[in-house]
């Protein structure tokens, strides 16, 4: 029988372990973020041994399961005497990740300015890092706002993969109850109402973002 | 050494295996004005831009101000700075404006000015007003590119590249892009440029503005100088076959 009661006592103990979901998916973010600015700029730059090292790392990560890629760190590295914690190596499997997938979306987004705006400023006597730094940057992050939320969005969702490494975010949370309460279709039901709210008023966000990001460019 | 301002020697220039320019040479002297006319594809555009290192020559040597463009010695970082410093002296406005469109109008004029020439703002700023009212733009100085017309937008390309003080302004085919009421008030902005004795190159299909403002016609077919002289001489009196042709097709 289904049983409201389950949803409703336990509700709060797991939105705490969605918070912690939440905590791991913006740290992810945030270094996936850098990870994805730094290997955007290798692959544009002219110097071939960076090109060769984003290159390689963007194709690694894109053609392998996030979930080995996570038991190689947790599981793997301790071989060589590099033991991290389950957080750590969490969050490091998670915005290596998400960094390759941003990497092609800033490539993308910084490709689509025209190359007349960089002559234009180099012709102004800029450097090339000035010209990306004032000129392009800027006008890229427009374009590259709405994919990069949908990179977060995934992000959120894979969260749930760090259970196998024993982080208790939300989904081993909700595991751990189940195994104590055999009430696995409440707490599921309850994990996927969790995993729901995040995601959308992630999305709600990013919407609001770029509304104001668009009612500047319209000045513009 | 002759004082000329910008110094071309045995230019060539070759996509693969298209040579586009093969061995220019030119000398601009200070306050002359130089139209370059010549049909589509004949290396106009390639030459204006190898002159400020937009594109590398594949041979031949440039010197503006006495600065050795393309110095091979130069490697890396040392090249790059040099390179910067020659292009300040270099203005350069683009068919297609290519202003900044996330900036305003008076950002998009000091920024030159303020990130290269690390001048104080308000000095850049007050230069900056300067220059875009005497293009008549002051009064847009808070608007943005998006919100300007075509000519408008030219007329900032220009003080743009002017705010940097150059020795040297080159235009490519500035009036191109706009329609046609609004060619002339870029070129009288440019004519003005002439007549206070700024040294311009002018890439252009303007023929009756050549014939009134250039002090030297350039004109170019398959990546070489034809011919060349006074305004009066190309257009009056075309001494090379081809010349006469294309000034022919663009009478007709
Ligand atoms: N980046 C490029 N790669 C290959 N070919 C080019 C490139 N830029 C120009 N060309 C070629 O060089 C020739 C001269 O071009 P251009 O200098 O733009 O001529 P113009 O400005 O006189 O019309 C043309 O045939 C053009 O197709
Ligand atoms: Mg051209």
């Amino acid at each position: 029988m289904f049983d409201w009661a389950i949803i409703v006592k336990y509700f709060p103990i797991l939105s705490e372990a969605a918070l912690l979901t939440l905590y791991i998916s913006v740290i992810s973010l945030v270094l996936g973020l850098i990870f994805g600015l730094a290997a955007a700029l290798a692959r544009l730059s002219s110097n071939r041994v960076l090109f060769g090292i984003a290159s390689f790392y963007i194709w690694l990560i894109r053609s392998t399961p996030l979930l080995v890629q996570l038991f190689l760190i947790y599981y793997g590295l301790p071989q060589f005497g590099l033991e991290l914690s389950p957080f750590v190596s969490g969050v490091l499997g998670l915005a290596l990740n998400v960094g390759a997938y941003n990497a092609e979306t800033i490539r993308a987004g910084i490709q689509s300015i025209s190359h007349g705006q960089t002559e234009a400023a180099l012709s102004i006597g800029m450097t090339h890092a000035q010209a990306m730094r004032r000129i392009i940057l800027p006008q890229a992050v427009r374009n590259i706002i709405p994919p990069l939320g949908n990179n977060f969005i995934i992000l959120i969702k894979d969260t749930s993969l760090v259970s196998t490494i024993t982080l208790v975010e939300l989904t081993m949370k909700t595991q751990q109850l189940v195994g104590t309460t055999y009430k696995p279709f409440e707490l599921y039901l309850a994990a996927t109402i969790l995993y729901a709210i995040l995601t959308s008023a992630t999305a709600l966000a990013l919407r609001a973002v770029e509304k104001r990001m668009h009612l500047k460019t319209q000045r513009s | 050494m002759s004082d000329a301002i910008v110094r071309v020697e045995a230019l060539r220039k070759c996509y693969g295996d298209l040579e586009v320019l093969r061995s220019v040479d030119l000398q601009v002297e200070a306050g002359e004005v130089i139209c370059i006319i010549g049909p589509s594809g004949s290396g106009k555009s390639t030459l204006l831009r190898t002159i400020n290192h937009l594109e590398v020559p594949t041979a031949g040597e440039i010197h503006v101000n006495g600065m050795f463009i393309n110095d091979t010695s130069l490697k890396g970082k040392a090249f790059d700075k040099h390179l910067c410093e020659v292009r300040t002296n270099l203005g350069m406005v683009f068919q297609h404006f290519h202003l900044f469109p996330h900036m305003s109008i008076l950002q998009n004029v000091i920024e030159g000015p303020v990130q290269v020439l690390k001048q104080n703002k308000a000095e850049a700023e007050e230069k900056a007003m300067q220059l875009l009212t005497s293009v008549g733009l002051a009064d847009k100085r808070d608007a943005y590119p998006d919100m300007l017309s075509g000519g408008q937008k030219q007329r900032v390309a220009i003080v743009r590249a002017l705010a940097m003080n150059p020795s040297v302004m080159l235009f490519d085919e500035p009036t191109s892009a706009l329609d046609p009421e609004l060619v002339g008030e870029v070129l009288s902005v440019m004519e003005g440029l002439a007549k206070e004795g700024m040294t311009m190159l002018i890439v252009t299909h303007e023929m009756e503005f050549a014939r009134k403002v250039a002090d030297r016609v350039i004109f170019m077919d398959g990546g070489f100088i034809v011919e060349q002289g006074t305004p009066d001489q190309v257009f009056g009196n075309p001494q090379h076959q081809r010349t006469q042709q294309f000034l022919a097709s663009i009478h007709s």
